[in-house]
């Protein structure tokens, strides 16, 4: 087997893209995607990475010419340049999954994906015009790995599909695991990390760096608009965008409007300090001191826990929110929880009732329950909607703070937004097992290859919006600093 | 599919506190007039689809304001984003009349180097036999600055979809006319989706819809 059958090793992405060989491999990834649109999957969205903006213009440049081939691609989220997302999203997912176990390391993932080495769709694209001058032989041997696959594969083709398979299979592995997998593969992560950055646990979220978390969200939602809209007439229409949907529920907008207060106030905050010296600025960032660290997380334990009824839900979240003694009331989240989980009820009531009903279950599955797609969408939704209303209580409790009238001890403060965003997190898994246990009891007659890109959609869902949410948190340290130094005087 | 449309817009509403904002923009919205609500906290947000033509869609981004006077350094920050705004006072409320001046300068001082296209709105023109600003005083007001002036009740839905749908065809027009155009790092105006067709922000307002089936 050659070595560039191996999906780990991706070449160089320095060839330009556009030289002559561009035009049979569009044909290619058209003919691909015809194949692949007929395997039922489900989008799995990649969480959105800030890039260095050098980084990010660089990258532009190189897709600008094979702007035309993507556009085919993109009709469809089967096509390669998707699988190739697809790698990508599972280990930056799994590094989301450790960093809700506690450690903001969404800022070493880069580094972390880019040591595993996952191919991006460009690289990937190069790389099969490769492949096709390379001729037989190594067509011959991913036919070999092909032969789970029954439909003809002609020449070109044959790399692509074997790293399809190749994602496939791990993706059966991941799932049947499930999140033990997750979590292995969140571990290994964690090494790389640790080997290439070993102060990563001070490494804070995306917010440190150029783009800010709203710009990246913000620059993958219009992405997916893109590709919704030229989805538009397709027949593998998608219902459940997250990105859209956490904007439709507003929070792409407060998490901007959070981020115009945090670099406000961390601007006010250095200015303050810049003139201040000698034994008064000693002071002051000493007493700045266990305010950061209430934002470090670290007593976020990975203990299971039990379901959490409604009230306990909202009797939690409502005493610390009064604790952060600002004006405002959190019943948008506690109301959106609340629905989450009396739909999931109703559903499983039904699912029962249906059962009772009908001898064969196969026949139930026939007339008008919900179906799998419905609880997919039904779980992306809520997910986009709690993280939306999370967001939108950190923005409101950041503009509180700021303009307030009862002043409280910053730290105190921040020990309770520590509790929410621990809380909160920890609800998203709750929530995230609910869903996929109904998913899986629902779709218990539906084939894996259904099901299982479901699950895992939803998981990475849950464990993109944890993170966002840590993000969200970690903007709200400079507003509690200013805050703590403006009630000195 | 709800995600395409032709450009966005976002829109500012400010005024006093209580003469109903954030009344005006749920209305608009959600299509339902909330009885008791708690002041709006900094900024609230809000969008909706207006369709100006048939087949011509514009997504709305409301930026709903707080009108007291503690949260006002928050609004500013928000004037330099926004293509569009309406200016609420209410009309039983002489106090909230004679303050749009105050709104207007503050707005201008904050939206540079953009412009912002407003609209006066006389809220609350349900209640007429408590009015104690007239509808002439208010045109020539609005006329004195070159805006449009438009009375609305968010309780009985009056003139809601007018003063929205007026606001967004006339900044429609200065975007088609080359007046107002989308800039980098500007969020006023921004282009969106059209089915099949991806275009580039200046090919947008040239073509229609092209059907590639």
């Amino acid at each position: 087997m050659s070595e560039k059958d191996s999906s780990e090793n991706p070449r160089g992405s320095s060839q330009p893209p556009d030289e002559p060989g561009d035009a049979p491999s569009s044909e290619n990834s058209t003919k691909e995607q015809k194949r692949a649109v007929s395997e039922p999957v489900a989008i799995t969205r990649k969480r959105p990475e800030a890039k260095s903006s050098s980084e990010a213009a660089e990258q532009e440049e190189q897709k600008t010419p094979e702007k035309h081939d993507l556009d085919s691609e993109a009709k469809s989220p089967s096509g390669w340049g998707y699988w190739g997302n697809w790698g990508k999203s599972l280990i930056s997912t799994a590094s989301a999954t450790v960093a809700t176990v506690g450690h903001g390391i969404t800022s070493a993932i880069e580094k972390a994906e880019s040591s595993l080495g996952v191919p991006s769709p460009v690289e990937l694209s190069i790389r099969s015009q490769e492949e096709t001058e390379e001729g037989a032989d190594s067509v011959q041997s991913a036919d070999a790995k092909e032969n789970e696959s029954s439909s003809p594969i002609t020449g070109a083709l044959g790399f692509l599909s074997s790293i399809s398979t190749a994602v496939q299979s791990t993706g059966k592995t991941v799932l049947t695991g499930g999140l033990d997998a997750l979590e292995f593969i969140g571990k290994k992560t964690m090494d790389v990390i640790a080997e290439g950055d070993p102060g990563f646990k001070k490494t804070k979220g995306i917010i440190n760096r150029n783009s800010t978390l709203s710009q990246v969200l913000r620059e993958a939602k219009e992405q997916e608009e893109l590709r919704v809209s030229s989805d538009f007439n397709a027949e593998t229409e998608q219902k459940a965008h997250y990105g859209l949907l956490f904007d439709e529920y507003q929070g792409l907008a407060h998490l901007e409007a959070l981020e115009l207060l945090s670099k406000e106030s961390d601007a006010k905050t250095k200015a303050i300090l810049s003139s201040l010296s000698g034994e008064e600025l000693a002071e002051v960032k000493a007493e700045l001191e266990p305010l950061k660290e209430a934002f470090s997380l670290e007593e976020f334990d990975d203990e299971e826990e039990l379901e959490k009824g409604d009230e306990e839900f909202t009797q939690e979240v409502t005493t610390l929110f009064d604790e952060l003694h600002i004006s405002a009331r959190p019943l948008k989240l506690t109301k959106a929880r609340i629905d989450a989980y009396k739909w999931m009820a109703d559903v499983e009531e039904d699912g029962k009732k249906k059962k009772e009903e009908q001898a064969e279950p196969e026949d139930a599955e026939v007339q008008g329950k919900t179906s799998v797609e419905d609880i997919h969408e039904f779980a992306i939704r809520s997910l986009a909607e709690l993280t939306a209303c999370s967001m939108e209580m950190f923005h409101k409790a950041a503009t509180l703070i700021l303009h307030g009238e009862s002043p409280v001890p910053a730290a105190a403060r921040g020990r309770a937004l520590s509790q929410m965003t621990i809380l909160l997190c920890k609800e998203l898994t709750q929530l995230s097992k609910r869903i996929t246990t109904l998913l899986t009891i629902t779709g218990a007659s539906e084939k894996s290859d259904v099901l299982n890109p479901l699950i895992t959609g939803v998981f990475l869902e849950a464990s993109n919006s944890a993170s966002y949410i840590q993000d969200a948190f970690q903007l709200l340290l400079p507003v509690l600093e200013i805050s703590h130094i403006q009630s000195r005087t | 599919m709800e995600a395409i449309w032709l450009y966005q817009f976002r829109l500012i509403v400010i005024g006093d506190s209580t003469v109903g904002k954030s009344c005006l923009i749920r209305r608009f919205t959600e299509g339902r007039f909330a009885q008791v609500s708690d002041p709006t906290v900094g900024v609230d947000f809000f969008s909706r689809l207006v369709e100006i033509e048939p087949g011509k869609r514009i997504k709305l981004q409301i930026w709903d304001t707080a009108g007291q006077e503690r949260f006002r350094s928050i609004t500013r920050a928000y004037y330099r984003n926004s293509v569009g705004g309406l200016l609420l006072f209410d009309i039983t409320n002489r106090r909230s009349f004679q303050n749009v001046h105050e709104w207007l300068e503050e707005a201008k001082a904050h939206v540079q180097p953009y412009q912002i296209v407003f609209v006066l709105v006389g809220h609350k023109c349900d209640l007429d036999t408590q009015r104690q600003v007239t509808r002439h005083e208010a045109e020539k007001l609005a006329s004195s600055f070159g805006m449009r002036y438009i009375e609305t009740s968010a309780r009985d839905a009056i003139n809601v979809e007018k003063a929205f749908t007026e606001l967004t065809r006339d900044i429609y027009e200065l975007v088609r006319k080359g007046e107002i155009n989308i800039q980098e790092g500007w969020e006023g105006v921004k282009s969106g989706f059209v089915p099949n067709v991806v275009h580039s922000s200046e090919e947008v307002i040239k073509s229609d819809r092209r059907c590639l089936c």
